[in-house]
């Protein structure tokens, strides 16, 4: 699983972040950072990674298809 | 316009004064029906489900907001070109003008200002043992920060509240409420076209930052004024609603008191699971752009989609227990409340705020709430809310 983070979007509620710290940051500026920004999500955080994007309020993240 | 066949239709009215105090069944029998149910009295597709609710959210592109929003055409056309009723370019564009100042890194330092305010209040309420948790509590912040914020300037705020429950009662069906609100939404237009022509706004405002933007030419004087009540008319009903049921809920479950208590690190938790349970929102419209469908229900260009944010809360597709308030609930923060996508809230992180520094001022003495009386209910076509909840509070000494 891949997931696609676009910074233009992020409005820094930092959800994304409180639920999955394992793959989800924000950065100084509060945009999302994605840990995994350019590999697969490894399979013990894909979980927490799916809450994390679902709980965005702005969609700004998405998972791949 | 009719419903197109293969889609379940609903006769009741759904914004009689029974409907709006007692939703609950209603939006029950609706998701029951389907991802996708024609409103007989309303014109409209009412979308109660989760899933359908979040995909039609998602999908701006085919879900229009423009003349959308609300379910009558006087309405749709008097917002037409603010935030709300915008959609693509010219939405993201008019957001960006005001939005920033709305983001959690931008309000940063309201942060130490609002906690303050919140434990000053609490402080005096608490003294006092009695008191309206409406009136007294959840009006008190929201007023204190908000129009400072926006800034209004002194004169004019004490319309503020008749005006911006007024702007949510136009966006109903039109009814004898809607029909009331309507001279009072012009007045509120009315004043906010004057602060644009005056410039009588507050510095460093977010209002400011609005005439600003004009002065640049980055938006019109038209557009100036629109914005200028955008985000003044949605921040006060909506916070007020949800301090209000909060307060409520944990009069009426107090061991999720007890755990908010013992455990303070679930207030955002518990924020999310009252505007889960009682979504301060409780609909809002959107136009099909093109023939589409929902959740495999055909609906043609040009409908009307009622997007039912309360009844998606409570969708037991979604939520286990929907109808219990649990404070630990761990999807809570996938409530639908704000919204979601383009046009999801932007004033939610200064509504969190205000929210949870109430709720954390308040656990570090209250031990309980008991109710004084019944509650009144204030009936609004899009606000679920109370207009008073008399309490008394127990303190730890």
């Amino acid at each position: 699983m891949r997931i696609l983070t676009s910074r233009e979007r992020c409005e820094g509620h930092g959800l994304c972040a409180a639920l999955a710290p394992e793959v989800f940051d924000l950065d100084d500026e509060a945009v999302v950072v994605n840990r995994f920004d350019d590999r697969e999500v490894p399979a013990e955080h894909a979980e927490a990674a799916r809450r994390g994007v679902q709980a965005c309020p702005v969609a700004a993240l998405r998972i791949a298809d | 316009m009719t419903a197109s066949a293969a889609v379940p239709t609903y006769g009741a009215d759904i914004y009689t004064d029974e409907a709006i105090l007692e939703p609950y069944e209603h939006y029950r029998a609706l998701r029951d029906l389907g991802p996708a149910v024609w409103l007989e009295q309303h014109g409209a597709y009412a979308v109660a489900r989760y899933a359908a609710a979040r995909a039609v959210l998602l999908d701006s592109d085919t879900f229009r907001s423009a003349n959308g929003i609300a379910l009558n055409e006087p309405a749709n056309q008097v917002i037409l070109g603010c935030t709300l009723a915008s959609d693509g370019e010219l939405h993201a564009h008019l957001r960006k003008v005001v939005a920033h100042r709305l983001m959690p890194r931008s309000l940063r330092p309201l942060r130490e200002v609002v906690a303050r305010r919140a434990e000053e209040l609490v402080a005096e309420l608490v003294a006092r043992g009695s008191f309206d948790a409406v009136t007294d509590l959840a009006h008190a912040l929201p007023m204190s920060v908000v129009p400072d914020f926006i800034g209004w300037p002194q004169e004019g705020r004490e319309h503020l509240l008749e005006w911006a429950s007024a702007n949510f009662d136009s966006f109903g069906p039109m009814n004898a409420r809607a029909e009331r609100a309507m001279p009072k939404c012009g007045e509120m237009a009315a004043y906010g076209a004057e602060l644009v022509r005056t410039g009588n706004v507050l510095p460093g405002s977010l209002g400011a930052g609005v005439l600003e933007a004009r002065d640049r030419g980055d938006i019109t004087t038209e557009q100036a004024m629109m914005l200028m009540l955008d985000y003044l008319a949605p921040s006060l009903d909506t916070t007020i609603s949800a301090i209000g049921s909060a307060i409520w809920l944990f009069a009426r479950y107090p061991e999720q008191w007890d755990r908010l208590r013992a455990e303070p690190s679930l207030v955002p938790n518990a924020v999310n699971e009252v505007v889960r349970y009682e979504s301060p929102i409780r609909a809002f419209g959107r136009l099909a752009e093109t023939d589409t469908e929902i959740g495999g229900a055909p609906i043609p260009a040009g409908s009307r989609v009622l997007v039912i944010y309360a009844a998606a809360n409570r969708d037991e597709r979604k939520f286990a227990r929907p109808d219990e308030f649990d404070v630990a609930r761990p999807d809570a923060v996938h409530q639908l409340g704000f919204g979601v996508g383009e046009h999801g809230c932007a004033g939610q992180a200064l509504a969190r705020m205000e929210t949870e520094s109430l709720l954390t001022a308040l656990a570090r003495t209250v031990t309980r709430f008991h109710l004084d009386g019944p509650p009144q209910r204030a009936l609004n076509n899009l606000i679920r809310a109370f207009g008073s909840v008399p309490v008394t509070v127990e303190t730890e000494t």
